[in-house]
């Protein structure tokens, strides 16, 4: 495989977009049959071998465009522009160079071995270490674009510029690669002209050492925001998944919704697949007949008949008094996902009265609804007695044997009542009856949490305090509904 | 290989073009698709809303290399017995019943169980051989002298176990038969999969396909699928249409209007012998692009807006 490919599938994956390696394999086959030459083709026919989702593919497009994007010397202006074509080895390089006009003829300057036009020089070049010093020179002085662009292709492999990860490596690698172009040499000439008391050429080959400089740090950035492009998100993310929802701040809000999203997708692609079990004593003829065929109609081996497993019923109540105003928000938000990716989710929420929200997620976008549930539901101080009564009221009558009851507060009921007595009702009815309490559990029963007297009827009471924890009682949920 | 490389591009456009003579208007990523399916011999996975011809272009390229076309149409609870083969019990039957005396004969003169079950053994596996097999699409595509196409349609309908089970010949263009053993095919077939993403498609069975999405066509594409598909409108009337659908399909609406809906509404309108687009004729056949009662409701008030719109833009 080429080591272009092999690049770009290294700066893919850093995008976010799975590539295994038999998916490489098949890549390298593309690239053999559609070749550099047309950019569009080559795009086309790779995104539909990488990437496989609506996802993948806007980040393959995104990643083409930067990852081919090689212009770094098209901008220059040709202020330097003496003819040197004494030389010949440098002519032969140069017609090579400018035979390969476009981003797939550059790109292979990098590729070594399967290089179209360079077959000769390419091997000439490779593992040669630094090449002759009057190289860089020559070059410089005719700018030659294309060469110079091979040139510095060549360098940044020998650097190994793909393993660049922190941008605090980007004075050394630009070093390095101006070092492996020959800038020795090029120092050197320039010493020898001014000795010579050139000082036109002196002065000319120094400006074109600067802006070769500057051209390969832009070289180097465009590498390094290539290959890192998502890894300071990803350690962002997974910090803040592991953070207590309190303590998360509010600039990192929109990473976190976004995190947020992402977990209720991964939950339900994970447990969206309907169950089956077997119903014990409905033999399934049809099949059992069709698998002892074999056996010449002898029942040997019975098939039973299946059952698909619904998914599961979930209610949530949520509560959004000042308490817990900082979770509750990562709650609802999370609740929403929910919504959008389980059909038989309800929603409440409640501080003093307890009120659906259910259509309101539906109807409205994110901001808008979280918005107006805390203007509805919010600030006000907390009764779960109150919240209970109501939710008795509201959805007493729906609660069934296949529903999960899922409860998210802290249990602050302000030393009233919070009747318990409604909550073991709905223990009763309901399959399952889940508590979430985001503080932990030394404090429960501390103060006004009545955690001691609502446990009791709840089939699980957990501590759930960062998007981790959520993450892993909301699967649990749906694993063992059945 | 570098003259390989050069085909690419004309292989690509006579493709295209390939399918432009038979009615199936695309771009020249739907047709680098068919090229690489067809060079790297993958199966290829459509994706994309309903509607956008995904399946018309199993259809097409069937058409195009001039083989048969073999459809699976995949449904919840769809299984082996149905999608790749069944004996045939009724003939395996009626041959005992028949060859009963024939057996008689042939245990004649044999000495003892060990000498009857020898003889029995060397007929053994005459009632389940290929002339019992009833073979169904799967095993049919793969037995079809000199290849065929084959469409497993709607593949996000069907279970887990069959999405499971397909793997074997996707990637090896083979299948298992335990009776007997396994049958490889003769000429691999060109495979398409199509999936509405009613729900997402396993990983594995991703990874050996190539993977095409087809969105909603852009104004000029369906103008040009338009024109192919409903030669007789006008040139005029046929932008405004175009113009109007792809307003509508800016809107929140509940179901896009798709391709195959422009096409049933292009062709109503020239039933309708309409000349021009307005808003009572807009209004009194929107239930030929919108399937949904609401959508119809809510577009009601915007369709002056669109039509003037369309209207300038053709």
């Amino acid at each position: 495989m080429s080591e272009v490919l092999g690049d770009f599938i290294r700066a893919l994956r850093a995008a976010d977009v799975r590539v295994s390696t038999s998916e490489s394999i098949d890549a390298g086959n593309v690239i053999d049959l559609v070749g550099f030459n047309e950019r569009e083709t080559l795009r086309d026919a790779l995104s539909q071998v990488l990437a496989k989702s609506d996802d993948e593919k806007q980040a393959f497009l995104e990643t083409f465009d930067t990852f081919f994007a090689f212009d770094q010397f098209k901008e220059k202006p040709a202020s330097v522009n003496e003819p040197a074509a004494n030389e010949n080895e440098q002519d032969e390089q140069a017609d090579g160079g400018e035979g390969e006009e476009g981003e797939g003829g550059e790109s292979s300057g990098a590729d070594g071995p399967s290089s179209p036009g360079g077959g000769g020089q390419g091997g000439e070049r490779q593992g040669e270490g630094p090449r002759p010093r009057d190289d860089l020179v020559s070059l410089l002085e005719r700018g030659d674009q294309a060469a110079l662009q091979m040139a510095l292709a060549e360098a940044a492999r020998q650097a190994n510029l793909n393993r660049i990860r922190l941008f605090t490596q980007r004075g050394m690698f630009t070093r390095r690669i101006m070092e492996l172009m020959g800038l020795d040499g090029l120092n050197e000439e320039i010493e020898r002209r001014e000795q010579a008391r050139n000082t036109d050429g002196a002065a000319q080959l120094m400006q074109a050492r600067e802006e070769l400089r500057g051209q390969v740090r832009d070289y180097v950035e465009k590498q390094l925001e290539i290959f890192t492009a998502n890894s300071g998100r990803q350690l962002r993310e997974e910090v803040l998944s592991k953070m207590r929802l309190s303590n998360v701040d509010r600039s990192d809000m929109r990473i976190m919704r976004e995190l947020v999203r992402k977990m209720a997708k991964r939950l339900i692609a994970m447990h969206s697949r309907r169950k089956k079990i077997a119903r014990r004593g409905t033999l399934d003829v049809r099949r059992t007949i069709r698998a002892n065929i074999e056996f010449d109609g002898l029942l040997f081996h019975t098939i039973w008949k299946r059952t698909k497993v619904d998914r599961p019923k979930v209610m949530a109540i949520c509560d959004v008094s000042g308490s817990v105003a900082q979770v509750s928000r990562f709650l609802l938000m999370f609740l929403y996902s929910l919504q959008e990716v389980l059909p038989n989710v309800r929603s409440f929420a409640f501080s003093g009265e307890l009120g659906e929200t259910t259509e309101m997620f539906e109807r409205e976008r994110l901001e808008q609804a979280l918005a107006l549930v805390l203007r509805d539901f919010g600030g006000g101080s907390t009764d779960y007695g109150r919240a209970f009564e109501d939710f008795q009221s509201l959805a007493m009558n729906d609660i069934d044997h296949r529903t999960t009851v899922l409860i998210l507060g802290d249990a602050r009921s302000n030393y009233g009542d919070p009747r318990a007595d409604i909550l073991k009702l709905v223990h009763a009815r309901a399959r399952r009856v889940i508590w979430l309490n985001p503080e932990p559990r030394s404090m429960w029963n501390s103060g006004d949490s009545e955690m001691r007297r609502l446990a009791p009827y709840c089939d699980r009471a957990i501590t759930c305090a960062s998007l981790k924890d959520l993450e892993r009682v909301v699967s649990d949920l749906l694993r063992t509904a059945v | 290989m570098t003259s390989d490389r050069k085909d690419a591009t004309g292989d690509i456009e006579a493709i295209r073009k390939g399918f432009e003579t038979r009615g199936y208007i695309c771009n020249a990523h739907i047709a680098t698709s068919i090229f690489l399916a067809e060079k790297l011999q993958k199966p290829l996975l459509v994706e994309g809303p309903p509607g956008v011809g995904k399946t018309e272009l199993a259809k097409a390229t069937a058409e195009m290399v001039g083989k048969p076309l073999i459809r699976l149409q995949c449904y919840e609870g769809l299984d082996e017995a149905k999608a790749l083969y069944e004996w045939k019990y009724g003939k395996q039957l009626l041959y005992t019943q028949v060859l009963k005396e024939k057996l008689g004969d042939l245990m004649t003169g044999a000495q003892g169980l060990k000498e009857s079950m020898a003889r029995l053994h060397d007929f053994d596996d005459t009632f389940f051989s290929e002339e019992f097999l009833e073979p169904r699409p799967l095993l049919k595509a793969l037995w079809q002298p000199g290849g065929a196409v084959l469409l497993i349609d709607e593949i996000d309908k069907s279970d887990d176990e069959f999405e499971a089970f397909l793997l074997e010949l996707l990637s090896d263009y083979q299948i298992s038969v335990p009776e007997l053993g396994t049958i490889k095919a003769r000429t691999a077939p060109i495979v398409f999969l199509t999936s509405n993403n009613t729900r997402e498609i396993g990983d594995a069975l991703k990874r050996r396909c190539l993977h095409l999405y087809i969105p909603f066509p852009d104004t000029d594409l369906e103008q040009r699928i338009i024109a192919a598909r409903v030669p007789e409108m006008e040139e005029r009337l046929r932008n405004q249409l175009v113009a109007f659908v792809q307003g509508l399909r800016q809107l929140e609406l509940k179901k896009l209007p798709a391709v195959s809906e422009t096409i049933d509404w292009a062709r109503t309108m020239v039933l309708l012998h309409a000349r021009e687009l307005d808003a009572d004729l807009v209004r009194n056949t929107l239930n030929v692009l919108l399937k949904f009662q609401d959508d119809i409701d809510n577009v009601d008030g915007e369709v002056n807006a669109l039509v003037s719109k369309a209207v300038q833009a053709g």
